[in-house]
């Protein structure tokens, strides 16, 4: 598999490490993750404003997106077929080295030298821009936080807040140095500054590319149309202003229906931003019509499996509802811990532990279902009801079956399984277990050298509870 | 064999049904009669709604009674602005006399120069405070988006109430979509600094409505 190559996913344990000691990251973190929760609940309060219900519309959602997949290949060639017929052309890519090809083939074929892209993380699992780079090709970020990161030769750490990991004065240096200025002493009141010279840059981008790439949020069966949710209007220029635009999409991103479409419109945007609809919702269908005065001369679809079709019928086939909204990501203690750099592959949070390993090889990223706190908040926050730490147990399962784990690690969990299934002896260790914690504690209730796992006294101290057993407590508060 | 077929192959096989010819006759018809989710529960003035929506979003709004009193209310909207008064129209709005208010318009596509750009709207959704524009040949999609200022006339009998009845009217109009259906709310913005919200990303910096007619309430 192309994509495993180029995946630092085994690394996490070691650059999470690094995050957690850098504190300016550290800083920009803490600063963020407050924002991203109080305005999804915002948005929530929106709907029930208008008496809508989260559960009962998430439940529709989740439903919407099951029977899509539960007739994939039916709604895959409905949309190909009205697609085709609206005058757009569809290709399929088996990974992500198929999909680069394609877009350079289509690139050169149209005599592209330039190419303005609006945010597809699809691109990033093909490695698409060091492809069109290395044909020649120039390929230019247009979401601001995309382009921050460009510039900084650094793939995104968030899937909608790209740049969230970077601080003012480190987008002014890449500003100032890209665009050949002084460098400037920048506060936040300098911001829309900054973003208003972004906007006359990229503006002459998006007027000389020959080429647009974008992703698509949603593709519609009914119409053969691609769905595209933006805020900056970038989507909108990549679509209309260059002679040839590529949609590259995953095959699981159908829906039937406008209705469909218009029920996830309302899941989407609140989960993503807390925003009751984005700025920009462009629904494109087909190429420039007789007589129309913009838009793009060919539209071709790339539709890329990339290892999401072997999810179908598996015990992972959840995954596939995602609408990558980040809200996961953004309630994460974890990822707010480290940022998304740290997952070492496109997808971050607890969506990304549990697509990295599925995409990229359960072997190849062994630590990220166990980057969790068991906390749940992913599962709850998310509009399409994944069980994102259902499923990240069962990578962990695998991993155990598949003998993927450290054998002490194998031992102990056999052990406390032959233990925990019989519940005297279990019991009986636990009553000795909590006298030795307690008598470690000697009677201050925290540990603070735990010579067992030492790892669990390196930043802190063990809290211990009272020398009692749960059993022994519970049992003395019935007789009470 | 081709990718085409390798991947619908593995979907197939994933999926795990075999009577392929009869889920396809089943999805087909379901296209024809869609189903809608739960909606919104609002008050019944759309009108009203809307402008409280598309205020809340960074547009602003002016309301008059009839088309002939657009050009004035362009002509105030820009003087109070200080901005510009050429603008580039939608050639679907171009019969509007505009330049009997002293404004200079050419109904075209919009270029980069362009810094005004008046459009008319498909309809407007209340829910959201949300235009929708349709692509084409008398409503090229550059208007509302190259200049830094978009001026949108809104008829308020086309403000309907939710993005379900702008697609029933989409339908029962048009059959078919355009090549760009566009729903736009509020000027383009981005919060990709430090996640300050900056309007004016690539898009109007100002959006600007004019609800045109009595207040009377769409089907």
């Amino acid at each position: 598999m192309a994509a495993v190559k180029h995946s630092q996913a085994m690394h996490f344990h070691a650059r999470a490490g690094e995050k957690v000691r850098n504190a300016a990251l550290q800083r920009t973190l803490q600063k963020a993750k407050p924002l991203f929760v109080a305005k999804r609940a915002k948005g929530l309060a929106s709907l029930a404003e208008d008496g809508l219900d989260f559960e009962l519309l998430r439940s529709t959602g989740k439903n919407i997106r099951n029977r899509t997949l539960a007739d994939l290949d039916v709604w895959l060639e409905l949309f190909e077929e009205r697609a085709t017929a609206s005058g757009a052309e569809v290709l399929w890519a088996r990974d992500g080295e198929e999909v680069s090809k394609l877009v350079v083939d289509i690139a050169r074929r149209h005599g592209v030298t330039k190419v303005a892209k609006s945010k597809s993380m699809l691109s990033e699992e093909a490695r698409l821009n060091e492809a069109l780079s290395a044909a020649g090709i120039q390929p230019v970020e247009t979401d601001l936080g995309e382009y921050i990161v460009q510039l900084a030769g650094e793939p995104p750490s968030h899937i909608i807040a790209p740049a969230v990991h970077k601080t003012i004065g480190e987008v002014e240096a890449l500003f100032a140095k890209e665009h050949g200025r002084p460098l400037e002493t920048r506060t936040s009141a300098d911001i829309p500054e900054m973003a208003k010279e972004a906007r006359a840059v990229l503006r002459q981008h998006f007027l000389s590319a020959e080429m647009g790439i974008s992703g698509a949020n949603f593709l519609i069966a009914e119409t053969g149309s691609a769905a595209l949710v933006t805020n900056e209007g970038n989507g909108r220029m990549v679509t209309t202003l260059p002679k040839v635009h590529v949609v590259i999409t995953g095959i699981e991103k159908i829906v039937p229906t406008l209705e469909d479409f218009a029920t996830l419109m309302r899941l989407l945007p609140r989960s993503a931003t807390g925003q009751s609809i984005s700025n920009y919702v462009s629904l494109l269908t087909g190429t420039k019509q007789p007589g129309d005065h913009d838009g793009p001369e060919k539209t071709i679809f790339i539709l890329v499996d990339n290892g999401r079709a072997n999810l179908l019928g598996s015990d992972y086939q959840d995954m596939l509802r995602c609408i990558r909204c980040g809200a996961c990501m953004n309630h994460c203690p974890v990822y707010f811990s480290l940022g998304g750099h740290a997952y070492g592959w496109v997808y971050p949070g607890p969506m990304g532990s549990v697509l990295t390993p599925l995409y990229t090889g359960i072997e190849n990223a062994l630590d990220l279902p166990h980057a969790s706190t068991g906390c749940n908040q992913c599962g709850s926050v998310c509009p399409v009801d994944i069980p994102l730490p259902t499923l990240m147990h069962r990578l962990r399962e695998e991993q155990n079956e598949r003998g993927l784990r450290p054998w002490s690690e194998r031992l102990s969990l056999n052990v406390w399984a032959w233990i925990a299934g019989r519940p005297a002896l279990y019991r009986w260790f636990a009553r000795r277990a909590a006298r030795y914690l307690n008598w470690l504690a000697d009677g201050s209730g925290r540990i603070r050298i735990f010579g067992l796992v030492p790892e669990w006294t390196a930043g802190r101290d063990l809290p211990v509870a009272s020398g009692k057993t749960f059993h022994e407590l519970y049992a003395a508060r019935k007789r009470d | 064999m081709s990718a085409r077929d390798e991947i619908l192959g593995r979907v197939r096989r994933g999926v795990g049904k075999d009577d392929f010819a009869a889920r396809r006759a089943a999805a087909e018809a379901g296209l024809k009669t869609p189903a809608r989710g739960p909606q919104p529960v609002m008050a019944a003035d759309l009108v009203a709604r809307f402008k409280v929506k598309a205020e809340y979003l960074a547009s602003t709004v002016d309301t008059v009674a009839a088309l002939a009193e657009v050009p004035a209310a362009v002509a105030a909207y820009l003087s109070a602005n200080g901005l510009s008064r050429q603008a580039v129209a939608t050639p679907d709005v171009g019969g509007l006399n505009l330049s009997a208010a002293g404004l200079q318009v050419e109904a075209r596509a919009a270029v980069d120069a362009d810094k005004v750009g008046i459009s008319g709207s498909f309809c407007a959704i209340a829910e959201t405070g949300t235009l929708l524009l349709l692509s084409g040949p008398e409503t090229p999609a550059t208007v509302s988006l190259l200049p830094e200022t978009h001026i949108a006339l809104v008829q308020v009998a086309r403000i309907v109430a939710t993005m379900e009845d702008a697609f029933a009217l989409l339908r029962a109009e048009h059959g078919s979509l355009p090549r760009a259906v566009n729903f736009i709310s509020g000027p383009s913005r981005t919060g990709d600094i430090e996640q300050t919200i900056v309007l004016g990303a690539h898009g109007p910096c100002r959006v600007h409505l004019i609800l045109v007619g009595s207040g009377a309430v769409a089907p």
